[in-house]
């Protein structure tokens, strides 16, 4: 006997309901089969679309089955889950690999055996995809899962405040529901894969004391495999070596932005990319300031180290295995400790919550060396620095060409990042080697990260709207070269800011000739510096209100890209256009927002 | 008029931009750009404004994948020269706060700004317009700034003078409200306003090509009258003001290696009495709206016009829509061009001063605080300014008893250079050219100084430093700087490359003519040192160069000749 379908508790509305509730009480045992049959059959001959199986069906089928879960935001972590989807599938599992977005929190209890998969976003946040499961976990609402065993991989990043938060709160919120975590929460910083791989192991090990069910993952269906991604030849641990054939600086001499359009070679790489992906690059570390740091530790720059088997010289493993452009609280407390420097931890740990954040931020090693130096007698071993700077994690661009137009090309816009916050002019690893030190002719190690949440709406009818704030306009360049290529008439609108017109419109004669050719229907571009009173993209969006409203209704997308700070402010404007445009209240353009979020008509590549 | 020749494309755009309006506040809209849409940098020009782009920077910018450092030189008519103190700081102060900081007085006795970018205009157009200046009609198929002597030796005369020159001015200028409009946030016309738009004087598609129109009082010819459409040259008998002759067809503008394109002496046709003035007028700029080329531009202006219908037929035009004819020219004599600088009185015992203005560039450089020294003189100036025709600065109206406090700024400010000059430097003019005009092909501005330093002291190897000889420079062959009117002529045809044009009169009634073709700086050096060398040994008592080198039959063809130009090499 099965429950009765409820619009909660499945994705139909009641008509459906109603028809379906009234053939399906007539179905005796031997028709109820063949039906189960025949639909899973349907749906494993659709396209790799990622169905989420209806609630009812899952539980009319009785198997266990295993959920790989992620909730990714720039790829990473759902590149682990396929790798771990498809360790699983070679155990006999039969797998579920999927985003969070296409599990609806309400099927939560079906759940048995799950490993999650989250990485931490903006300032603590989870990744869009996983937003409605923690709205779900901590409203009232929330469930009784005592049937769900779970593990939590957490990516994040140290040198955020709020080391993976994410991963953290869902941990906690699946216990608080009656869940059984199988193994603890693990935490990647950048440099995941060892991390990442000790849990992988750690779901097989729990797997393997489940009951493997043979015959079930014999069913399994052919959709489980689409999803998993066949090996790449080129990874993040063994990047291509690509050739810089062109760097170009991109902004007017007068601007106060310094961004590079950059070309470079993937000849015979087989990195296949698609407009919205973006490239992973590994930069080196300035060598000037590898000598000066060494030169303030008293650390002779010749000195070796053996690490994982290879022997660096202290200057090698700065420049090319060691952050020293992005601090975080560890490694600060760890050199105020190693260097007697009493008074940097004392003032460290008095610092509140967003004055530390800032005092991170505004720093770099140098500066911590060059400021708190060592004390007279604290002389700090070269092992210890090794072991308080973190591993150099590599850069994510994202790309700015369509193969399509460019063949084995692969192009990027880079903004040198500048800080003097505490008086010296410091520059950002990645932005600066690219920008500066990387001559035509020269190598640099990439690799693909793939965005499948950025990419161009399949069916080429329906507009696009794209946002970008400064080098948030890249990945657009790319969306327009494949359109061109394709000689597609996808509506687009494309809407952009930056400092001021004369200086800083990136690709300004692309865009004009594309509006020319028809290709664009419209650009408004919001300078924030060139009028009295300071003008942003969500100025625009919200002048624009009836536009958007009027391309919304026509099915367009929105597509938001630069900033994390204006990713933010472009949700709210479309949210008070929808209020205004469609005569809602708050929480009804809330709830308007939320459902072309989910939709997945707001598409972003924020940082 | 060719009738059944296609009309030119300008033609076109004037027809169907609903007098002027075109799609101007859709462009000003426009927040991708920096520019106007096609069509709209031909209006813009009624409006007083022309599009560029610093051309120092447009190479670098196309590799940047920006488009070209889009900005716009706006013009202000100043009928006359005639600038109160009050406008003087107005100018003042827009340029620094919407152009490059620099104001330009031009040939034509206007003012330019340069470097305004699209969001700018409006603000400063406001601003000119709220000064009591304004641009419109300063650019395009119109009437243009119309000049008028600055004489200070006969005040009176000026005066009336001045009046008429003014007079023609407001005449002529258009009806539109697209102006008012646009710029003015005045009100839309309304549906039945619209349809009955009308220019009285231009028609709906204005004239075939621009119009300038220049009075001049001899024997001073700072205005260089033969080289207008129209001029009216003041007869005056016994102190009074008779009336003027009439001069038409006069103009510069060539392009290189177009024989049918050459610069022309205004013909003097006949005299009119200052009550006949505006009849005159606007009967002369109504036959060339009718009869001027509208298919080529390069053959539109008015001498055109004159040389292919002929002289007869003109009077013809003028008898048959007047009902009168012109009488006949009056004696005058011109003895010189340019201006006259330092200290001058006139009869109502006022005095004036002649301030040097390098090209008419008024800006602050380490030696010469232009700009704070002219605010400062327009904060006390109980008087007015007058911009000459020649890019200089006339203070005038000056009471004997303020004289002191004016020379004192001037001192101080380095406003003084006119006693240190060269009469050479005192007379040599250049057209604005790199970076900001759309056409120049070789440096002009920004190179004449120099040059003119190197010839000086040729100059003086041949003890001829204190002989006045007028040199100008374009950056092209339009003539902006009447280079074709000038003793030594220098015509921009590539970067470093100059045609050499010699032997103008120093009164400016005969042309240069062609002597050297693309020739550079050492080349322009060497001919002119022999030259020099000849002209010192040979010339006849207060003779001038221009004149000595005609005398010498060393210069082929030279005279009101409408002769193809182009081909003058001498062998
Ligand atoms: C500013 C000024 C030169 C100066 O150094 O002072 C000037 C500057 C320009 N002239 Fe001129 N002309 C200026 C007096 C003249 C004169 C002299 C005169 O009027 O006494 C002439 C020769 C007389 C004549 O008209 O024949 C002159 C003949 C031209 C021509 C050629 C016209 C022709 O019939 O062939 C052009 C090009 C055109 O109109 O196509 C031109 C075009 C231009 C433009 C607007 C270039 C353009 O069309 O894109 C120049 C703007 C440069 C810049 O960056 O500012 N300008 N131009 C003068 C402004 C006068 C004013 O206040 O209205
Ligand atoms: C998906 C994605 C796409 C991207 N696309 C582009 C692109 O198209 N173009 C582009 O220019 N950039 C892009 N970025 C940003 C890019 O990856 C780099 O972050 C950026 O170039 C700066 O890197 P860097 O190595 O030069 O600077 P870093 O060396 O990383 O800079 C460190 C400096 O930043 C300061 N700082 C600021 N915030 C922090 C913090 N939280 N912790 C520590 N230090 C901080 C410190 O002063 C420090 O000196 C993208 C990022 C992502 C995630
Ligand atoms: C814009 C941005 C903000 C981030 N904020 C945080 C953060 O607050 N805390 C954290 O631990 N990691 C943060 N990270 C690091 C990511 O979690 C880390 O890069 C992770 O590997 C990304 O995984 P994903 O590609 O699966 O989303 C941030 C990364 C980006 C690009
Ligand atoms: S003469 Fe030529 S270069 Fe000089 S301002 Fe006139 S149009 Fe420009």
């Amino acid at each position: 006997m099965f429950k009765a379908l409820r619009t909660d508790n499945s994705p139909f509305n009641p008509q459906q309901i109603e028809m379906l509730q009234s053939s399906l009480v007539n179905l005796d045992v031997a028709q109820s089969a063949w039906l189960s049959g025949y639909i899973a059959g349907r749906l494993s001959t659709d396209s790799a679309v990622n169905l989420p199986l209806p609630a009812a069906a899952v539980e009319s089928i009785p198997q266990q089955k295993f959920h790989v879960v992620y909730a990714s935001q720039t790829g990473t972590g759902e590149v682990i889950a396929g790798e771990l989807a498809a360790q699983l599938q070679q155990a006999g599992w039969a797998v579920e690999l999927q985003s969070m977005s296409s599990i609806r929190p309400a099927q939560l209890k079906k759940l048995q055996h799950v490993a999650l998969v989250v990485s931490t976003h903006g300032e603590g946040d989870p990744p869009d995809d996983a937003l409605d499961w923690f709205d779900y976990l901590q409203s009232p609402r929330a469930p009784k899962l005592e049937s769900l065993n779970f593990t939590v991989l957490a990516l994040g990043d140290r040198s955020y405040e709020k080391y993976c938060e994410a991963g953290r709160r869902l941990e906690q919120l699946l216990l608080a529901t009656g869940a059984k975590a199988y193994s603890t929460r693990i935490e990647c910083d950048l440099d995941y894969a060892g991390n990442a791989q000790q849990w992988s192991t750690e779901v097989l090990s729990y797997a393997r004391e489940q009951q493997p069910q043979d015959a079930a993952a014999k069913r399994g269906t052919a959709q489980h495999l689409s999803v998993v991604p066949s090996a790449e030849q080129w990874s993040r641990v063994k990047p291509f070596k690509a050739t810089l054939e062109r760097v170009q600086k991109i902004t007017a001499l007068e601007s106060e932005k310094d961004v590079y359009h950059l070309e470079l070679s993937l000849a015979d790489s087989g990195i296949a990319y698609q407009p919205g992906d973006s490239l992973g690059v590994w930069a080196n570390n300035h060598h000037d300031t590898v000598t000066q740091i060494l030169a303030g530790l008293s650390i002779a720059a010749d000195a070796e180290i053996e690490i994982d088997g290879h022997i660096h010289t202290a200057h090698e493993l700065l420049v090319r295995h060691r952050e020293i452009t992005r601090l975080s609280a560890d490694t600060i407390t760890a050199y105020a400790t190693a260097v007697g420097q009493g008074a940097l931890q004392q003032h460290f740990e008095a610092l509140a919550g967003s004055e530390r954040r800032d005092f991170i931020e505004a720093r770099q090693f140098i500066d911590l060396v060059e400021e708190f130096p060592p004390q007279e007698g604290a002389a700090i071993a070269l092992e210890t620095l090794a072991g308080l700077l973190r591993p150099l994690a590599p850069r994510s661009y994202s790309i700015a060409s369509s193969r399509a137009a460019v063949d084995d090309e692969v192009h990027l816009t880079v903004a040198t990042l500048f800080s003097d916050a505490i008086g010296t002019e410091r520059k950002g690893v990645a932005s600066n080697f690219l920008n500066y030190h990387l001559q035509a002719g020269d190598e640099v190690g990439v690799f693909l990260e793939p965005n499948k949440r950025f990419r161009l709406p399949e069916n080429r009818q329906t507009p696009v709207i794209l946002v970008a704030a400064g080098t948030g306009i890249a990945p657009y360049r790319a969306f327009l070269q494949q359109l061109e290529e394709e000689a597609a008439d996808t509506p687009v609108w494309l809407i952009f800011g930056n400092p001021h017109l004369r200086s800083d419109f990136l690709y300004q004669r692309e865009w004009l000739e594309w509006r020319g050719k028809g290709l664009l229907q419209h650009i408004d571009c919001a300078f924030s510096r060139d009028q009295a009173e300071k003008v942003y993209v969500q100025h625009i969006i919200r002048e624009q209100g009836e536009r958007l409203n009027q391309w919304l209704q026509d099915g367009a997308q929105i597509y938001l890209c630069g900033g994390l700070a204006m990713g933010k402010e472009v949700e709210l404007a479309v949210q008070d256009v929808l209020l205004e445009q469609r005569g809602l209240d708050a929480d009804g353009a809330a709830e308007e927002l939320a459902e072309l979020r989910r939709q997945g008509r707001i598409l972003k590549d924020l940082y | 008029m060719a009738e059944t020749a296609k009309l030119s494309p300008v033609e076109g755009i004037k027809a169907r931009s609903n007098f002027l309006r075109g799609t101007l506040l859709e462009s000003l809209a426009d927040s991708a750009t920096g520019t106007l849409a096609e069509d709209d940098t031909q209006l813009s020009k009624f409006h007083g404004f022309y599009q560029q782009d610093d051309r120092d920077v447009r190479d670098e910018r196309r590799r940047q994948m920006l488009e070209p450092d889009h900005q716009f030189m706006i013009r202000a008519r100043v009928p006359g020269g005639i600038c109160t103190p009050k406008q003087w700081l107005a100018m003042d102060a827009i340029a620094a706060k919407h152009a490059n900081g620099t104001i330009r007085l031009t040939t034509r006795q206007a003012f330019q700004l340069h470097g305004v970018i699209k969001r700018g205009l409006k603000p400063t157009i406001r601003a000119i317009y709220d000064s009591l200046l304004d641009t419109i009609a300063a650019c395009g198929d119109v009437n243009r700034n119309v000049m008028s002597s600055v004489l200070p030796e006969q005040s009176a005369l000026h005066q009336q003078i001045f009046q008429h020159a003014a007079a023609v001015s407001r005449h002529l200028l258009p009806n539109t409200r697209a102006y008012h409009e646009i710029w003015l946030d005045g009100e839309k016309l309304t549906a039945e306003e619209t349809a009955n738009q009308h220019e009285p004087i231009y028609g709906p598609t204005y004239l075939p090509r621009k119009f300038k129109i220049s009075f001049a009082v001899p024997p001073r010819n700072d205005v260089d009258l033969f080289a207008h459409d129209l001029s009216f040259i003041a007869i005056i008998e016994n102190g009074e003001l008779q009336g003027y002759n009439v001069a038409v067809g006069g103009g510069m503008g060539v392009t290189h290696g177009d024989p049918k394109t050459y610069p022309r002496l205004a013909t003097v046709v006949g005299f009119c009495l200052p009550e006949q003035l505006l009849q005159v007028t606007e009967t002369i700029v109504k036959i060339q709206r009718d009869f001027g080329d509208r298919t080529d531009r390069k053959h539109a202006r008015l001498k055109y016009t004159l040389d292919d219908q002929g002289e007869d037929w003109f009077h013809e035009q003028l008898v048959h829509r007047m009902g009168y004819s012109l009488s006949l020219a009056r004696e005058y004599e011109f003895t010189h061009t340019g201006d006259r600088l330092g200290w001058q009185q006139t009869d109502n015992g006022l005095w004036h001063l002649g301030l040097f203005i390098e090209n008419g560039r008024v800006q602050d450089l380490p030696d010469r605080k232009q700009l704070t020294g002219l605010r400062a003189i327009a904060e006390i100036l109980k008087g007015e300014f007058r911009l000459t025709p020649n890019q200089n600065l006339l203070i005038a109206n000056v009471a004997e008893e303020d004289r002191a406090a004016i020379d004192q700024i001037v001192v101080s400010h380095g406003l003084d250079s006119w006693n240190r000059l060269s009469p050479m430097r005192e007379h040599a003019l250049a057209c604005v050219g790199f970076p900001t005009c759309g056409l120049a092909m070789a440096e002009s501005e920004r190179y004449l100084p120099e040059l003119v330093g190197k010839i000086e002291q040729l100059l003086t190897r041949h003890d001829l430093l204190q002989q006045a000889i007028t040199i100008r420079m374009t950056g092209c062959p339009n003539g902006c700087a009447r280079p074709y009117l000038s003793e030594i002529g220098l015509v921009g045809k590539g970067p470093g490359l100059y045609n050499l044009h010699l032997g103008a009169a120093f009164n400016g009634t005969r042309l240069n003519s062609l002597f050297r073709e693309s020739v550079q700086e050492a080349e322009i050096l060497q001919v002119l040192d022999q030259l020099f060398a000849d002209y010192a040994a040979g010339r006849n008592e207060d003779e001038y160069f221009g004149d000595f080198l005609y005398r010498q039959g060393l210069l082929s063809n030279s005279s009101h000749s409408t002769t193809p130009f182009n081909e003058q090499i001498p062998a």
